[in-house]
């Protein structure tokens, strides 16, 4: 749907200035066309891939398409910001706006926070635990989303589940049949510690790799200067992570605003309004309810409101990048 | 080398973005084979788990008839019309369609199936099809999809528990809750017991004991307006019941659908469930891997415990309407082979074919073929139950109440307690009546 880029070129050198009039006109014409020639094929596939279904969406999003027009190849009526009236007048879609903010916000600081922990644990511990560490992650990243929602899934059901069972074994603790599903705030709770934990893996391998880059003299110096832990982490650790922290809360950002698969499978494709947040709205008010132009106009207004964080970060980026 | 730290991870990024893209396939396009025609079949995975040597049967008979061979390919349940409306926009489309019969409507409003109006007449038992199952295959007198077969909902029991209790299978409501409560007395010690296992989203239960009260779900007006009706006293009075049952004897998950309830009851803990006929069956014996229709099947722990009755209603001898279900095939608006397609639905749902699906559980798709449905072992409480029942409001739009899940929303809103039953069947008119007068 989208790629993300964090800029983090430089200017571009411009090399040795060649005098212009030295070369041949046609020399110059090759040189100007070989960049683009070479870009081309990339641009292509990026305009059939990313372009074109985009233009189509926004489309979308100002006409009324109905399943009639789908079917028949009948042109659907152009009815301007109809949709975007209608949705952003709906209270319903402004719940679900803030509830997607609220899960983004948590999982976010959830997944840097542990995934932080987790890297400065790694160079702590003896190397065949790191080793252990790094395996274990890798697992937990190669699994398939939708396998690991399956599985959370069966862990905390209502009938079978081992988590019920398990709270069940606490003395004085009745979770027989207890349903993680009733109450939205325990629901979102295990949505959220699926995410968690299937985001933590690629940042705490990121932060571990950006770790190896403190130089231990600058650590050393600052413990000679009577820096404690913390202090360290504070004025040595953290400044020179920063920009890596910076990359990895904007992607698991944008990532956790549009959380999906995880809610639509744990809910068995059936998800209940509680469960709502931007994506799912979209998908179900185009692909179940085939109210395809609404749906579009969700989309649209999620990826606006995606691109006002995304300009908040790249903009952070900015200027730490200015303050090196 | 902080930025090749940065530029590595913006790249991984990157390409997991590119990966979870992905995975959205497009439906194969059918090429002719050259010799002749070939007919692309969509249907649904119950004839290929259930009844694979009737669409053997038929094929060869179409091949037979018309020289034109056939290509089935087997759709699951879950989101298959997000599926079929995609490849109906396109201009590659199966020929021949299944739907269920709550989901046709929808396609033929929009322009989905072809008109078959002038071949009524050729389609075996037409005269006496289900109007559960033909209703919504008309519109404005013309006749768009085929009825193809029924399921309809029975009680089963485990008739241990009920002889250990001293019980006989309940003729009239009344006897059904004193039975209920007097087997969840008995086994009181056990707190996953369920003397009637009834899970919350199950809302075909939940609507059968609104039209046993009298009570309906939606009803078009004089205007052509359509309007929720679940807020009647006589609709409410049958929910109420519905919850109080749930909400006493079942111990499930309030918030699951009947999709695992076989699964549910085949550990043995509940006493009574609400299903098809067919899930008579699917308690006793399931696969040993249930995501893999190949694995062998062993027998539950209440294999030969179980027996099926139709669901008792409020007077005696008068059972609980029961929802009926099935499926339509229908001829896809775009088929380039509607003559052949129309052709292979005749022979597929002809009389002979009907009565091999008879054997396998299902329901016929005419009254004619009801008595004879009857007198098959095991289908006999099916095929009672199937004599009174209900339909979902023949509204062009009712797949998008059903997809919007608002009757399941509302009945778990009144089993958790959430709501109580008037807010939430109040709650849940308004979506149905702004639901079904959309275009």
């Amino acid at each position: 749907m989208y790629a993300v880029e964090p800029s983090t070129r430089q200017p571009v050198d411009p090399g040795p200035q060649i005098p212009v009039p030295a070369l041949g006109g046609r020399r110059r014409r090759q040189r100007l066309a070989a960049p683009y020639l070479l870009a081309l094929p990339t641009v292509i596939v990026l305009a059939a891939l990313l372009a074109y279904p985009v233009i189509k969406m926004i489309m979308l999003s100002f006409q009324h398409v109905t399943q009639r027009d789908l079917f028949t190849g009948e042109s659907p009526a152009w009815i301007g910001f109809g949709n975007y009236a209608a949705v952003l007048a709906d209270g319903f879609f402004w719940t679900v706006v803030l509830r997607t903010i609220v899960v983004a916000v948590v999982c976010v600081v959830l997944s840097v926070v542990v995934g932080l922990a987790v890297a400065l644990l790694m160079r702590r511990v003896a190397g065949w635990v790191r080793i252990l560490m790094t395996v274990a992650m890798m697992l937990v990243w190669s699994m398939p989303q939708l396998v690991s929602t399956q599985v959370f899934g069966w862990l905390v059901d209502s009938d079978w589940g081992v988590l019920n069972w398990a709270l069940d074994k606490i003395p004085g603790v009745d979770y027989t049949n207890h349903s993680w599903w009733i109450n939205p705030v325990q629901g979102w709770s295990v949505i959220i510690a699926l995410v968690v934990w299937g985001a933590i893996p690629f940042i705490a391998i990121s932060l571990y790799a950006g770790l190896s880059q403190v130089p231990r003299e600058l650590i050393e110096a600052a413990v000679v200067d009577g820096a404690g832990p913390a202090a360290v982490f504070r004025g040595v650790t953290f400044p020179i992570l920063r920009p890596l922290v910076g990359i990895v809360t904007t992607l698991s950002a944008i990532w956790d605003m549009g959380i999906f698969t995880q809610i639509y499978v744990i809910r068995g494709s059936k998800p209940e309004l509680d469960y709502y947040n931007l994506a799912i709205y979209a998908y179900q008010e185009a692909f179940t309810k085939s109210h395809y132009s609404p749906g579009a106009a969700i989309s649209i207004l999620t990826v606006i409101l995606m691109l006002g964080v995304m300009a908040f970060y790249v903009r952070q980026m900015f200027r730490i990048g200015d303050a090196d | 080398m902080k930025r090749r730290i940065a530029v590595a991870a913006a790249l991984a990024a990157t390409l997991l973005g590119a990966a979870a893209c992905g995975g959205k396939s497009s439906s194969s396009s059918d090429s002719l084979d050259g010799k002749g025609k070939t007919l692309k079949v969509w249907l649904m995975v119950d004839a290929q788990t259930g009844w694979p040597a009737v669409v053997d049967a038929a094929n060869a008979k179409f091949k037979a008839d018309t020289g034109a061979s056939v290509t089935v390919e087997y759709q699951q349940w879950t989101n298959h019309l997000t599926k079929l409306d995609a490849t109906l926009s396109g201009k590659s489309v199966p020929d021949v369609i299944e739907l269920g019969n709550t989901e046709a409507a929808k396609y033929v409003f929009n322009g989905g199936f072809a008109d078959i109006t002038d071949k009524k007449g050729s389609f075996d038992n037409s005269a006496d099809w289900l109007t559960g199952l033909s209703a919504p295959c008309e519109s404005d007198g013309k006749l768009y999809c085929v009825p193809y077969y029924a399921g309809a909902r029975v009680l089963i029991y485990r008739t241990d528990l009920f002889q250990a209790a001293g019980l006989k299978p309940p003729t009239t409501y009344d006897d059904l809750t004193a039975d209920a409560q007097k087997l969840q007395a008995a086994h009181g010690s056990d707190p996953k017991f369920s003397a009637f296992y009834m899970p919350g989203a199950y809302w075909y239960a939940a609507m059968s004991w609104v039209y046993g009260s009298g009570g309906q779900i939606a009803q078009k007006g004089s205007d052509g307006k359509w309007k929720g009706t679940l807020e009647d006293p006589t609709a409410e009075a049958g929910l109420q019941k519905w919850v109080d049952l749930a909400k006493t004897y079942s111990k499930g998950d309030p918030t699951k659908n009947e999709n695992d309830q076989d699964a549910v009851f085949a550990q043995g803990d509940s006493a009574m469930l609400y299903g098809n006929g067919w899930e008579l069956g699917a308690v006793q014996s399931q696969h040993q891997d249930p995501n893999d229709p190949n694995s062998p099947m062993v027998d539950t722990a209440v294999k030969g415990k179980v027996a099926a009755v139709p669901l008792p209603g409020a007077a005696a001898g008068q059972n609980l309407p029961s929802f009926l279900g099935g499926s339509i095939l229908g001829v896809a608006q775009k088929s380039k082979n509607a003559g052949l397609a129309a052709q292979w639905i005749k022979d597929f749902t002809g009389t002979s074919s009907q009565q091999a699906l008879l054997a396998k559980g299902a329901l016929p798709n005419a009254t004619n073929l009801l008595d004879a449905a009857a007198q098959v072992s095991g289908n006999e409480a099916t095929a009672g139950a199937a004599k009174n029942s209900w339909f979902t409001p023949n509204a062009p739009t009712w797949a998008d109440v059903e997809k919007a899940n608002i009757l399941q929303q509302a009945l778990v809103n009144m089993v958790t307690g959430k709501q109580s039953v008037d807010a939430a069947a109040k709650a849940a008119d308004t979506q149905i009546t702004s639901t079904l007068n959309a275009s």
